[in-house]
């Protein structure tokens, strides 16, 4: 992706191929990525206007070109969470995958990710609760559907286990008290836990232990990943 | 029911010792000061929701001067904590004697399931307050969190016993305390929370299934439903 920009990079004189709202788009990410900063540090109860520009280096006038307040900063902040936590699952299983392994992958992909910038994990968990648990609502309604879906676009057979919804809430509160514990670069310690509840709702208790065996091997660097 | 001093607004008029000089014992008094206190701030803030509520609309509700609360509380915080301990402090005292003793490891747990959903579910204010409202209070969130969470880890392990299960999930304590905590959040949040007890058969499936299959889980969890 590097590359591919420098190149472009060398033949935009004549033909600029950057989009006119770069500017705005990426102060807005700068903004973004500041709130879920200062949310990690301090929750989003003590953040301030204060912290999230001085954070973004951006002028108070600048933030407030973009968002009316510091709660639609944070309505964005989730947005952002969200969309990138399902890229990151997305991209984390191949078509010719068995459900359950699929499922594994995806789940391990998602807590590296969080694992890699607490802030998504502290926004989505304790702060997500804190402000509106509509938000909590979202992602949830943006990930089980997402895993029932690949569950049977792979040929998975659904039968009724566990109920996914609280396996989802499981999986928050879990790392929710890693968060709190201030062990975010120990999330993956949790994988075994994690991969059991997203696979156990779809594939029952028997598969998501299989799965969850294979999680901790993986860590333990038995199956090497 | 932790605040039987002062369950109504009726009771709590009734308890106001009087005005002026009553030659009651200083250690009465604040004792009853903070007592009213504590039952107010549960109330105050149940209703209002945390960050809205100010110290004052706390000393209308316990009819308690500003003066005395400084005395008994270094601040708002202060004295939530104070009444979120004793809350969580009493909800152990009905769970501990009907877990941590004689008979079948998954009927105690049912059995502790059944005595924490009922005290969710005899309370609403309470359960509000310990769950929902502690979430706002910025960082003091996580340790609070963190020590609760460990706290009632602890108790799952002490009344394991010699017939406890040995799950093959390393954390599957944590995921039974996460079932129960994410479960009860969202009926709270819903404004559910009287109906809380009813759902003691499902939760009581989701909670033993990582330990003892699910076989079993429905075995135990329909036992008197």
């Amino acid at each position: 992706m590097q590359k591919q920009w420098s190149s472009e990079k060398a033949t935009s004189v004549l033909r600029p191929t950057t989009p006119l709202d770069i500017g705005d788009r990426s102060q807005r990410q700068r903004i973004v990525d500041a709130i879920i900063d200062s949310c990690a540090e301090k929750t989003y109860a003590a953040t301030t206007i204060t912290d999230i520009v001085s954070r973004a280096h951006i002028s108070r006038t600048t933030f407030y070109k973009h968002f009316d307040d510091k709660r639609a900063c944070f309505d964005a902040a989730i947005e952002h969470c969200i969309e990138q936590l399902q890229e990151v699952a997305a991209a984390a299983h191949s078509a010719e995958d068995e459900p359950g392994d699929a499922v594994r992958e995806g789940a391990t992909a998602v807590v590296e990710a969080l694992a890699a910038r607490p802030g998504l994990a502290q926004l989505l968990t304790g702060d997500a609760m804190a402000v509106d648990p509509k938000a909590i609502e979202r992602y949830r309604k943006a990930t089980i559907p997402a895993i029932a879906a690949l569950w049977s676009a792979l040929g998975g057979r659904a039968r009724p286990h566990t109920d996914p919804r609280i396996a989802f809430g499981q999986a928050q509160v879990l790392i929710l008290n890693q968060i709190a514990a201030g062990e975010a670069d120990r999330l993956p310690d949790l994988l075994p836990e994690i991969v059991y509840l997203a696979v156990s709702p779809f594939g029952g208790h028997e598969e998501a232990i299989k799965q969850s065996r294979r999680a901790k091997a993986a860590i333990s660097g038995v199956l090497g990943g | 029911m932790a605040f039987s001093v002062a369950d109504t607004p009726e009771d709590l008029r009734k308890w106001r010792l009087p005005r002026g000089r009553h030659g009651l014992p200083r250690e009465l008094v604040e004792r009853s000061q903070r007592e009213r206190l504590l039952a107010a701030v549960v109330r105050v803030t149940a209703a209002k929701g945390y960050e809205a509520t100010t110290v004052a609309d706390i000393l209308g509700e316990a009819g308690v001067g500003r003066e005395s609360f400084y005395e008994l509380f270094d601040d708002k915080l202060d004295c939530m904590l104070a009444a979120h301990k004793i809350l969580i402090d009493d909800l152990e005292r009905r769970v501990r004697p009907v877990y941590v003793t004689d008979g079948p490891w998954p009927q105690r747990m049912r059995a502790a399931l059944a005595a924490t959903l009922d005290w969710f579910g005899s309370d609403p204010e309470a359960a509000r307050f310990t769950l929902v409202e502690l979430t706002a209070v910025g960082p003091a969130f996580r340790p609070v969190f963190q020590a609760e969470f460990a706290r009632a880890i602890a108790l799952l392990e002490e009344g394991a016993g010699e017939d406890g299960p040995e799950p093959e999930l390393a954390q599957a304590n944590e995921l039974a305390v996460g079932a129960i905590l994410a479960r009860i959040y969202e009926e709270v949040v819903l404004g559910r929370a009287a109906e809380l007890p009813r759902l003691l058969p499902d939760l009581a499936y989701e909670l033993l299934v990582p330990f003892i299959g699910e076989a079993r889980a429905r075995a135990t969890a329909d036992d008197g439903a």
